[in-house]
């Protein structure tokens, strides 16, 4: 048991260390548009893993994940522009444009105040609330953004200007993001696979059994939805200062089930499992299913959403485990039939 | 002022009505399966929808009427049996796949018939005074139908076999196995009813006011605010938690502005869960 896990962690590496290379060659070989698609793709990743922690990790069904997306892209944004704020509360547009790390790291640090606050009232009750309460708190921002829009810039969004983006340059705007997804993997597998993380898991597999052996369930479930909310922030802020504009596509409910669907096909809890969801679910919806769209007959009431939500039912309903435990599944019983055969 | 105090009352009234329709529905299959269903929106606005293509084609408004809320019944249950039977042990899939297809039935309507609002066909039309308020018949029948229905729906639960079955396997699982009832089949039949008290609540709601494919997820919305209210999984918490609700979000209505009515119920689900989580009428989970 010992050695069979000792070599899945040696596959691991040499899978990272490819993966690795491979983003690192990527801007010498493919063309502009595509690493800037490759760029937002790894920012996507880190929606996808940071949703992972409360869902996968701790069992807690976030419908709500965009929000703190939203919120930490708002944040980073208004700090930006402050002048925004002219006309309706004055004494923030005189604020000095922040530094783009600070904009960042605010952006992560106001969602995961957002998400302490909401898990205070939600993740002391047991049961469905939680689901219930971030299922709704989508639909509640939008209304915001559009009843506010001389700040929030309604459906329209705005844009922050070039000279605020990560840097002027595609391909080093492409290392930044690629920068801070590995940042965000390597802070957030130190916390899911710490004492912490154990926690985490203990409260999703038995409540009871989690809180019989002196875990506090409460304060760990909100505690692992602020990690969660921060790193959704902090997503949603580098978008932000990687395409430089905000609009509904980045709180609204397809991007949840973008996020929804790359987690389930990777695998719940797996962090290697979304982060390989991500890639496919994202590559997929950017490149394959725009170019195969067009094959689709007109009288169809198909578009490329249809297509993805169809998949996520499929997988949710056919392998609840993840696309990649069944495959894991798979190779293990084959290899325990031809084991047992040659004995 | 009189003439406003009348409105609310009775606008609040049908509201009321309408959402206790859809809130019962969500609520009894939850009670009964354990199951979060997220597409209970869907049935809301499918029924609007396949009534007013039948009644464009030209059948009769009330079989249409008819026909719709029978069909989304059975394509509940076509969901439940294909689908959702087989992943009900695991919750946090349930709601998954539930809203995965909320949202592809919604993409598809979006497709279909455009994202504006649409009106149901005229099941009655005329309009009634009170005092110098006029009140049109159609949002009485919206309040009748509403009342008849969950009068019939409380008489069925509490006075026939299969009623008392279904309220039997919402109290306790095995203990309804154990007595030899097939519990497989009251989810199917709990299902259908859960999706035909949607479809007549959504019908009722489009034949008063305009409703879009948006419309399913705002219905959700609604209905979340009223089950926690009136505690999860109990059929009378829903329906008086409805009420309240209507006349809240009528209020919101009259003196906000209909964009207020999304953060009233946000608000409303706040404070019962920071004050009393159980809501009224809650079982302890």
């Amino acid at each position: 048991m010992k050695a069979g896990a000792g070599k899945m962690d040696l596959k691991k590496i040499v899978l990272g260390v490819i993966f690795l290379a491979a983003s690192l060659i990527a801007p010498a070989v493919l063309p502009e548009a595509y690493v800037y698609l490759l760029g937002m793709m790894f920012l996507f990743l880190i929606l996808v893993m940071s949703w992972d922690v409360i869902v996968g990790y701790t069992g807690q069904v976030n419908l709500g994940h965009t929000v703190f997306v939203g919120l930490g892209a708002y944040t980073a944004a208004l700090m930006q522009v402050p002048s925004r704020f002219e006309g309706s509360i004055d004494f923030l547009a005189g604020m000095p444009q922040a530094p783009i790390p600070i904009s960042i790291l605010a952006g992560g640090i106001v969602a995961g105040l957002f998400g302490f606050a909401i898990g205070v009232i939600t993740l002391r009750l047991r049961g469905y609330y939680f689901a219930l309460v971030t299922a709704i708190l989508p639909l509640v921002f939008m209304k915001s953004v559009f009843v506010f829009s001389e700040i929030f810039g309604g459906e329209e969004g705005f844009s922050i200007g070039l000279e605020r983006s990560l840097a002027g340059d595609v391909t080093l705007r492409y290392y930044y993001a690629l920068m801070l997804f590995l940042l965000s993997f390597a802070i957030i597998y130190a916390i899911v696979n710490s004492r912490i993380g154990l926690r985490f898991r203990a409260v999703r597999d038995d409540e009871d059994l989690a809180e019989s052996i002196g875990v506090n369930v409460v304060r760990y479930k909100i505690l692992s939805f602020v990690v969660s909310s921060f790193f959704g922030g902090i997503g949603g802020a580098a978008i932000i200062h990687y395409r430089i504009t905000i609009g509904p596509d980045l709180y609204d409910i397809p991007l949840m089930l973008l996020i929804i669907l790359s987690a389930v096909i990777g695998g719940l809890g797996t962090l290697y499992g979304p982060v390989f969801g991500g890639i496919v679910i994202y590559l997929m919806k950017s490149w394959w299913l725009r170019e195969m769209l067009p094959s689709i007959p007109e009288w169809l009431p198909i578009n490329d959403d249809v297509i993805l939500y169809a998949i996520l039912v499929a997988v949710g309903v056919l392998a609840p485990e993840g696309i990649w435990g069944k495959v894991k599944e798979f190779i293990r019983e084959r290899s325990e039939i031809k084991s047992s055969q040659s004995t | 002022m009189i003439d406003i105090a009348v409105r609310i009352i009775v606008y609040g009234a049908v509201v009321g009505g309408i959402w206790a329709l859809v809130a019962s529905g969500f609520s009894l299959i939850f009670g009964v399966a354990r199951i979060l269903n997220f597409a209970h929106g869907i049935f809301f606005i499918l029924a609007a929808y396949i009534g007013i293509v039948l009644s464009k084609s030209g059948v009769n408004p009330y079989l249409a009427t008819i026909i719709s809320v029978l069909l989304v019944g059975g394509f509940a249950v076509a969901i439940y049996s294909g689908l959702l039977a087989r992943i009900k042990e695991h919750e946090v899939m349930v709601i998954i796949v539930t809203l995965a297809i909320a949202l592809l039935v919604e993409q598809m309507l979006i497709i279909i018939f455009g994202e504006h609002g649409i009106s149901y066909p005229a099941l009655i039309s005329g309009v009634l005074k009170i005092g110098k308020t006029p009140i049109t018949y159609k949002r009485i029948l919206a309040f009748v139908v509403a009342i008849v229905v969950l009068a019939l729906l409380q008489l069925f639960i509490h006075k026939t076999r299969t009623g008392k079955m279904i309220m039997a396997s919402s109290q306790n699982y095995e203990g309804a196995l154990l007595v030899g009832i097939n519990v497989d089949r009251i989810f199917v039949i709990t299902m259908f009813l859960s999706a035909v008290l949607a479809g007549i609540g959504g019908i009722l709601y489009t034949q008063v006011f305009a409703a879009s494919p948006g419309a399913a997820m705002k219905s959700l919305i609604f209905a979340f605010a009223i089950v926690i209210l009136g505690g999860l999984g109990s059929i009378k918490g829903s329906i008086i938690a409805a009420f309240i609700i209507g006349y809240i979000i009528t209020l919101a209505n009259q003196f906000l502005g209909a964009q207020w009515a999304e953060f009233a119920a946000l608000l409303i689900i706040i404070a019962i869960l920071v004050f009393k989580p159980t809501g009224l009428f809650g079982v302890e989970e």
